[in-house]
């Protein structure tokens, strides 16, 4: 029998160890999870707690600081007065209102006396009545006897100890119908007194409110008291998870589901909870000893913009619909913002968080409160993306002058087929078998004889829009068919390499072009020039006057001039400083003299230039205008305007060979060009041709033969939601999603592999994406040229232009909230909306001021300063109230208002800078005066005022107050004699008839510095005298009488005013016309 | 398996052309068959065995007084007229005999083919008045309306079963030459400048039709032997029919008369 | 890139992962202790066997046990403590995983966006790898579908009466080792392969090797016939003509039968030869019946075809052996 070898496996081994470890580690687990459960998840809690203290101790120091204030303004003398004034009106109405106050008293003791009598009397009375009530007509004894029980209830009487005042009091025996009367007199008797009592009081009131008024004004912002209360609750705060819930009906609001919006953002920022910081106060950082460095005192601030939840209350919108990021999730800030893999709409980082507004805002131009958004639109506009990137609603007149043209091809066949048609029917219903047959084919025929008639009438109505599209649609850069007459042969291959050095600031990207590819795009483009069209040689002008011109006549509020450190002029426009060194004077004469002249007009349905041949062959003269704009030879309309947004200045002939030779002036002397004998070989053109479409250089130069090219690029109206996985990253995705820059840094913000980090790089580098790869043949590489972002200064790319579109591209998603959130307005505001696509489209703003707190380039050029400020184009803020929308349309048809003499303003011919000629579509007008309307909320339409006719003495009483020295009118005012209107610096007063609006030329004349701060027009031309408007110069005796508004009357004197009445005028008018100021 | 029921397809399909085919065949021929003015429908008269129809037309009783026609509207209108004109709605001529009265026949005559007259029907406008009052013509016929006033006129036909049409007729314009594809009685004519002024023109599938002259009298040719309802419209009268019987190379006369006091319908 | 540790990092600490990665560690620990005991409890039964007397006392059928040990033990508390200890450690291990990871949920999905790779969950990744090797039907419905008529029959056919209710090696070899091929060898490595091997687009990638999306590999895979050049071009000349045109197909078709027969009368035989190794097996093996014998013979040999398949795939390229119409392997 061998040993056992050691003891028994299972008996004889102890667990307690093992089952003591293991314990405890149940133990701390559960701890763990309890721990985590109350803190590791809600990391709000801290903050909250933290928050707290720290806005408590900053609520104490307002405390402080406001409770001195206020002291000081308590012992301010006014304050004093104020409050004086109010004690008097007490003291003064002390005694009847305690009267009143002792006889209300009363009447209420005595209601309340009698109240428990009339109450058991009327609840007997009622019972009795049901009693009567229930007993059928037909039982007449029955009911005759329960009438007597009421009648009986009625007359019992009740004795009520009755007070009549000084604690005296009687007793009174009162029966059911006593107490009824008693009670509601008492009732009426309390209402009057108390109304009386208002009355008396009535001062009191009023020096009240004055005295809060004075407080309000001197005090703003919450009181000590106030703050107070703050404090106290804020030091009894309990913690707690703070939810916006808004659960539109049917509404899809949080990205994620059908559910409406859940927000707890401001768990964390506590401090953007209006209960918890009123609106009326903005709490920063700094306020409670924070700095922004460290992030997790984010929360700790109110919202910076406060005014955006009069417009966006949070109720309605959250915080997520706007700025993004998983409202829902509280664990930690990384889920809150929404900024892991998952989680398709992080929040918008700071430099884009506008991105938010396009969501709802996508179809405004310009939104308020949202530069950044702004900005980014307006460079995806100018800066030419638009060119090859399609964007819903950004400049789509090309797209609807397809579909226009191809409706009125569809539509011309159609009748055609009827043409065929009719008579086959007709031959049908002759050779009928019977009659009904031949009517029906008969009826069928005439019917279709009217429907091609009515389609005659439609293709009226698409030929009408077709051109009013043309005349809209503008192309991004100049026009190629021109380059043989325009343009330096040798010039253009080196734009073509050096876009961006030639010129820093031009609109035009910088593509990546082989030598060869240069030359045969080069080739191609000159080749498909115009040729043959000679301009006729004409004499140089004088530089110096051209100068004085380009500074005073407005070019310089869209064109630049000057390089580096010493350019002036805005950025609307390209820069002019080497126009010299590309330019052909003859061309560039005619192009001062008007942009939008063109050598041939084009058609677009026969998709060729139009050659004075074809119009010899129809025996018509070669002459095409926006007036003569139908193709001789079929008919349909013609581009007949260069598609430039440059407008035309109206100038002289010599005045623009003037400019033009000042312009040519402009360029590097040192500057060379080799030359380019390749550019006249056609097979080079031809390789050209395929580079020119590869690239979309038609997609911002019209070019011949390439008129209809579209858009090469993606359209980028929803680029924003675009999943990620659409995005290619190529070399870089791993990079990218593992933090690690372009250049080998890591990135600051961590892994950057989402939408913005894609249009950053892209933007700052397009070629990004292809580094690494093995692409031979330059048509596989990306074509996206490097948009021109750099800034002129630093020659960096401009961070800001580089956020701004950014945030744009960011915000183009396809919209997740629904619609009854989208800004679509129907009212005054979608007018203004649509406005600013056009007054951003041709640089209104660059000369005019029409926000109210908008800066023009104007304002800042060199020339405009100091006295000549006086000679800034007019101030729009009111321009829709101030003048008579049909003058208005009539004005920007034609600025100069005169057919024959075009070469002036038409309101302000005393203003060097020009009004110049857009030729605006009727459309564009339209929408225009709407939107300066809308803008002075006008109503449209404009009905004018009737304004009744002046009586005789009216008449001379006007004429006297017009030629009063108190009131030099004809100084300054323009009378159409050249003599004087040499120092006219305000419009001629026979416009105002038709061109003002009579209500606003009254506020006008009686305050004009209200309308227009520093306005050349002086104020205090009238006083207020009681409720009419005197005037302040001496009145001539005779009209002392006079009764009526002098103001009124002055306006409707001027809205009759002839010439020749203001030139008889002009002798009497003090200092009289002619004579220079100052006499 | 797969071949024998791709086969069965293939067969199908064919029957089902088939019947389509043999279904359209017809229809596709119905136009030409059915063609009212086809000359190739029906066979020629047979000239040797036709007889003819003539005969006078009488009012009897004493013809309405008509009315002066008042032309002062235009005085080139009334320059023409040294008289004023009168009515023509009853136009009689020495014992009673009625003119501008159609005579046709009413039996469907379509199982013989006539080609249209080639030489076109005249209509022409003189002294603001039409010339003939009443004209009867041939479906497919040529109507040749001229002008011999020096005033402009425009001849407006309302016809029912053909098109309307409405020309102006300035003086020395070139003809107006339409056709009448269809039969049609008492087309109404009008000129709109000069209300007055008006017209009837009758279209006949065959070409046995008359119109009375001053006198009266009618005569309808080339008959093919059959018993016919001869049908005499005026103006004002309506109709009045009468059965003849014609039998080969007969021709027999007819005298048909309206009745004054009748207003006619 | 080679030596991109963060890649691998990424893999394992997936949430989705963790199973797979505790597997790792699980199964060769468990493999270990199991061996630990099964070679104490066979020195044991050697030690007894050496002894007639305690050969008698200690049965051989039940867990050995020496002189002075009790020969039956309580359920309380020698059963509960363990299943109480179990308990807790799972408990535990249970918490500590759901504090530390968050379910692994994702953005709502989006029908138009494919994600690369797409992984069936880990328990099935083990099917997903097999779709390389076979068509689908036989991989993902027939091979499935044994697999499980297959551990149901395993009852039935094991015919050796010893090492119930405690670990033994000597006892069981054949057992074991079939079950370590079968499970760990085939279902485990096939999961561990599917979750770290397999990349964007399913392509192999080994460790540390970067899951290139736009990785770029070029591989032929032909099948057998392709590779022997069958394409019944002689057998088209003795076929009616309707039929010419598939003969190549009935060509492969019937030449597919073979290499598989072939296989299978070969692993029959190899484990054949196998069970008749030793003197014990060869005495199970007399006991089973003819069912038994074949059924166990079949299911072996399907399993033993699968890593052969995989070899043939992986190293040699053959898509295919056998390829027919309506199903492939």
């Amino acid at each position: 029998m061998p040993e056992p070898s050691g003891p028994d496996p299972i008996t004889g081994k102890s667990w307690s160890t093992i089952m003591l470890v293991s314990t405890f580690l149940l133990m701390l687990t559960v701890a763990w999870s309890l721990w985590s459960e109350f803190f590791g998840l809600r990391p709000w809690r801290a903050y909250q707690r933290d928050f707290a203290s720290a806005y408590q101790d900053f609520l104490g120091k307002q405390i402080a600081a406001q409770t001195k204030a206020e002291a000081a303004v308590y012992s301010s003398p006014e304050y004093k007065k104020l409050k004086a004034d109010l004690d008097a009106a007490q003291q003064s109405a002390k005694p009847k209102d305690d009267e009143f106050a002792r006889r209300i008293a009363l009447a209420d003791l005595q209601r309340t006396a009698i109240t428990p009598a009339f109450q058991s009397a009327r609840g007997q009375v009622g019972a009795l009545i049901y009693q009567v009530e229930i007993i059928p007509e037909s039982n007449k004894s029955a009911r005759d006897s329960a009438k007597k029980d009421v009648d009986g209830a009625k007359a019992e009487t009740y004795e009520v100890e009755y007070p009549l005042g000084d604690g005296k009091t009687e007793i009174r025996k009162m029966n059911y119908d006593q107490l009824n009367a008693g009670f509601t007199d008492l009732m009426a008797l309390k209402a009057s007194l108390v109304a009386q009592q208002a009355e008396v009081d009535s001062s009191v009131k009023i020096a009240q409110i004055k005295l809060n008024e004075f407080v309000k004004e001197k005090l703003p912002g919450p009181s000590a008291a106030g703050l107070q209360n703050l404090r106290n609750a804020m030091s009894t705060f309990k913690i707690d998870m703070h939810q916006i819930n808004v659960n539109p009906p049917g509404a899809m609001l949080n990205y994620v589901g059908g559910i409406g919006l859940v927000d707890r953002c401001q768990s964390c920022h506590i401090a953007m909870d209006p209960l918890v910081v009123p609106v009326t106060m903005t709490l920063t950082k700094a306020d409670l000893g924070r700095t922004m460095a460290a992030s997790h005192d984010a929360p700790f601030t109110s919202h910076p913009d406060q005014d955006l939840f009069n417009w966006h209350p949070l109720e309605k919108f959250g915080c997520s619909p706007c700025h993004g990021g998983n409202g829902r999730a509280l664990d930690s800030a990384e889920r809150g913002h929404g900024r892991y893999e998952h989680w398709l709409w992080p929040l918008n980082y700071r430099e884009n968080f506008t991105a938010g507004c396009q969501n709802c805002h996508a179809s405004d131009m310009v939104t308020e409160h949202a530069e950044v958004l702004n900005r980014g639109r307006s460079l995806y506009r100018t800066r030419g993306c638009i060119g090859c990137h399609k964007y819903s609603g950004f400049d789509d007149e090309n797209e609807r002058l397809t579909t226009t043209r191809q409706q009125i091809m569809q539509l011309e066949s159609t009748k055609h087929d009827y043409s065929i048609e009719i008579p086959r029917l007709n031959h049908q219903a002759d050779i009928a078998p019977d009659n009904d047959t031949a009517h029906k084919l008969n009826a069928r025929a005439t019917s279709l004889t009217i429907e091609s008639s009515k389609i005659d009438a439609q293709l009226q109505t698409l030929e009408s829009v077709s051109s009013s599209l043309m005349r809209e649609s503008k192309r991004v850069g100049p026009d190629l068919k021109e380059v043989r007459m325009k343009l330096r042969k040798e010039w253009i291959p080196v734009w073509l390499t050096q876009t961006h050095t030639f010129r820093p600031t031009t609109k035009m990207p910088q593509f990546r072009l082989e030598q060869d590819e240069v030359q045969k795009i080069a080739a191609f483009i000159w080749q498909q020039g115009i040729a043959g069209q000679k301009l006729n040689p004409v004499a140089p002008g004088n530089a110096g006057h051209g100068k004085e011109l380009v500074e005073s006549r407005g070019c310089l509020s869209c064109h630049s001039i000057g390089e580096d450190s010493k350019t002036i002029g805005g950025d609307f426009a390209a820069n002019l400083s080497r126009i010299g060194e590309k330019e052909n004077y003859e061309y560039l004469v005619r192009w001062v003299h008007n942009p939008r002249e063109r050598t041939l007009p084009y058609c677009p349905f026969e998709k060729k230039d139009i050659t004075p041949e074809d119009y010899k062959k129809h025996r018509l003269p070669f002459q095409f205008d926006l007036d003569h704009s139908r193709c001789p030879n079929d008919g349909h309309q013609l581009e007949v305007q260069q598609p430039t947004i440059m407008p035309s200045l109206r100038l002289s002939d010599e005045d623009s060979r003037d400019v033009a030779t000042y312009l040519m002036a402009q360029k590097h002397t040192n500057a060379t060009y080799p030359p380019a004998p390749y550019m006249d070989d056609p097979k080079l053109a031809a390789a050209g041709r395929a580079l020119v479409q590869h690239y979309g250089c038609a997609g911002c130069h019209e070019i011949t033969g390439l008129e209809d090219e579209g858009r090469i690029g993606t359209e980028l109206t929803n680029e924003g939601s675009k999943p990620i996985e659409r995005l290619d990253f190529a070399r870089y995705t791993e990079d990218a999603k593992r933090g690690m820059l372009i250049n080998g840094k890591t990135s600051p913000r961590g892994p950057w592999y989402d939408s913005k980090g894609f249009f950053e790089a892209k933007l700052n580098d397009p070629a990004v994406f292809d580094h690494a790869k093995f692409k031979p043949d330059p048509m596989d590489r990306l074509r996206m040229p490097a948009p021109n972002l750099t800034d002129p200064k630093t020659h960096q790319i401009d961070k800001n232009d580089v956020d701004a579109l950014v945030t744009f591209l960011l915000g183009s998603v396809d919209p997740q909230l629904p619609t009854e959130y989208m800004y679509r307005p129907a009212d005054r505001r979608h007018a203004i909306q649509e406005g600013w696509w056009i007054v951003t489209k041709y640089n209104c703003i660059g000369c005019h001021q029409i926000g109210i707190d908008q800066k023009t380039t104007m304002q800042d050029l060199p020339f405009y300063q100091a006295e000549n400020k006086a000679n800034l184009p007019p101030v729009l803020t009111s321009e829709g109230a101030r003048v008579n929308p049909e003058w208005l349309k009539r004005f920007l048809a034609n600025p100069s208002l005169s057919t024959t003499d075009t070469n002036k303003n038409g309101v302000r011919n005393y203003l060097q800078v020009r009004m110049p000629t857009f030729s605006l579509a009727d459309n564009e007008i339209r929408k225009l005066v709407l939107f300066f309307e809308a803008l002075s909320s006008q109503e449209e339409p404009y009905i004018a005022p009737k304004s009744e006719s002046l009586t005789n003495t009216e008449t001379t009483f006007a004429r006297a107050l017009f030629t009063n020295p108190a009131a030099p009118c004809l100084k300054c005012h323009a009378t159409g004699d050249p003599a004087h209107d040499k120092n006219a610096t305000a419009p001629n007063f026979t416009l105002a008839a038709e061109r003002l609006r009579e209500p606003w030329a009254e506020r006008w004349v009686t305050d004009p510095a209200k309308i227009i701060p520093g306005t050349s027009m002086p104020s205090g031309l009238f006083r207020r005298e009681g409720d009419r408007w005197v005037f302040t110069g001496a009145i001539p005796s005779e009209f002392r009488s006079y009764a009526g508004d002098h103001a009124n009357l002055m306006v409707r004197y001027l809205m009759g005013i002839t010439p020749d009445e203001q030139r008889r005028l002009q002798g009497r008018s003090s200092g009289g016309g002619a004579s220079p100021p100052g006499k | 398996m797969r071949i024998r029921y791709s086969a069965y397809v293939l067969v199908a399909a064919g029957l089902a052309f088939a019947l389509v085919s043999c279904g359209k065949s017809p229809e596709t021929g119905q136009p030409a068959g059915g063609g009212g003015s086809a000359p190739a429908a029906g066979q020629a008269v047979d000239a040797a065995t036709a007889g003819s129809v003539t005969g006078t037309i009488k009012l009897d009783g004493a013809a309405p007084a008509m009315k002066n026609i008042n032309m002062s509207a235009e005085a080139y209108c009334m320059s023409q007229h040294a008289t004023p004109v009168k009515d023509e709605s009853v136009v009689t001529g020495p014992g009673g005999t009625l003119s501008n009265v159609v005579v046709y026949i009413q039996e469907d005559m379509s199982k013989y083919s006539f080609a249209a007259p080639t030489d076109p029907a005249k209509f022409d406008q003189k002294g603001c008045q039409y010339h003939p009052h009443v004209l009867g013509m041939m479906a497919g016929q040529t109507l040749q309306v001229t002008n011999s006033d020096t005033t402009t006129h425009n001849i407006h036909p309302v016809p029912k079963d053909n098109r309307d049409w409405n020309q102006s007729q300035p003086p020395g314009a070139a003809p107006i030459m339409e056709v009448f594809a269809r039969p049609e009685n008492a087309i109404p004519v009008k000129c709109n400048v000069h209300p007055w002024m008006k017209s009837y023109l009758f279209v006949f599938k065959n070409p046995y039709f008359s119109v009375t002259g001053a006198d009266g009298k009618f005569s309808i040719a080339n008959l093919p032997p059959g018993t016919y309802t001869i049908v005499a419209w005026q103006e004002q009268f309506g109709t009045t029919t009468q059965q003849v019987t014609i039998g080969a190379k007969e021709s027999k006369s007819v005298n048909l008369s309206f009745n004054a006091a009748s207003s006619g319908d | 890139m080679w030596w991109d540790w963060h890649q691998i990092w990424e893999v394992a600490s997936a949430p989705d992962n963790v199973p797979i990665v505790a597997l790792l560690f699980f199964i060769p620990f468990y493999c270990w202790l199991a061996f630990r005991e099964a070679k104490k409890n066979d020195e044991l039964i050697a030690k007894l066997e050496a002894d007639p007397a305690a050969a008698k006392t200690a049965h051989r059928k039940t867990q050995p046990y020496e002189k002075g040990w009790d020969r039956e033990v309580h359920t309380w508390p020698y059963l509960m403590r363990v299943e109480l200890l179990a308990a807790i450690l799972v408990t535990v291990l249970l918490m500590v995983w759901s504090l530390t990871l968050n379910a692994p949920l994702e953005e709502p999905s989006n029908p138009n966006v494919t994600m690369n790779p797409a992984k069936a969950p880990w328990y099935f990744l083990g099917l997903q790898e097999m779709l390389v090797y076979f068509d689908p039907w036989i991989a993902g419905v027939v091979m499935p579908t044994i697999i499980i008529v297959g551990l149901m029959a395993i009852p039935y056919i094991d015919e050796n009466p010893l090492g119930n209710g405690y670990y033994t090696y000597r006892q069981r070899k054949f057992s074991i080792w079939t079950f370590l091929l079968g499970f760990i060898g085939l279902w485990v490595l096939m999961i561990v392969i599917g979750t770290f091997i397999r990349g964007p687009g399913w392509m192999w990638f080994w460790p540390t090797q970067t899951w290139d999306a736009s990785r770029v590999d070029f591989a032929v895979n032909r099948n057998l016939d392709d590779v022997l050049r069958i394409d019944g071009a002689w057998m088209a000349h003795l076929m009616p003509g309707s039929w010419k045109p598939f003969s190549g197909l009935i060509a492969r078709g019937i030449f597919g039968i073979f290499p598989v027969t072939f296989y299978f009368l070969a692993s029959g035989y190899f484990m054949n030869w196998l069970a008749n190794r030793t003197a014990f097996s060869r005495k199970i093996y007399k006991r089973m019946s003819l069912l038994q014998t074949v059924t166990m013979l079949m299911l072996l040999a399907l399993m033993l075809s699968l890593p052969l398949k995989i070899l043939l795939r992986l190293v040699f390229r053959i898509h295919y052996v056998w390829e027919t119409p309506w199903f492939s392997v």
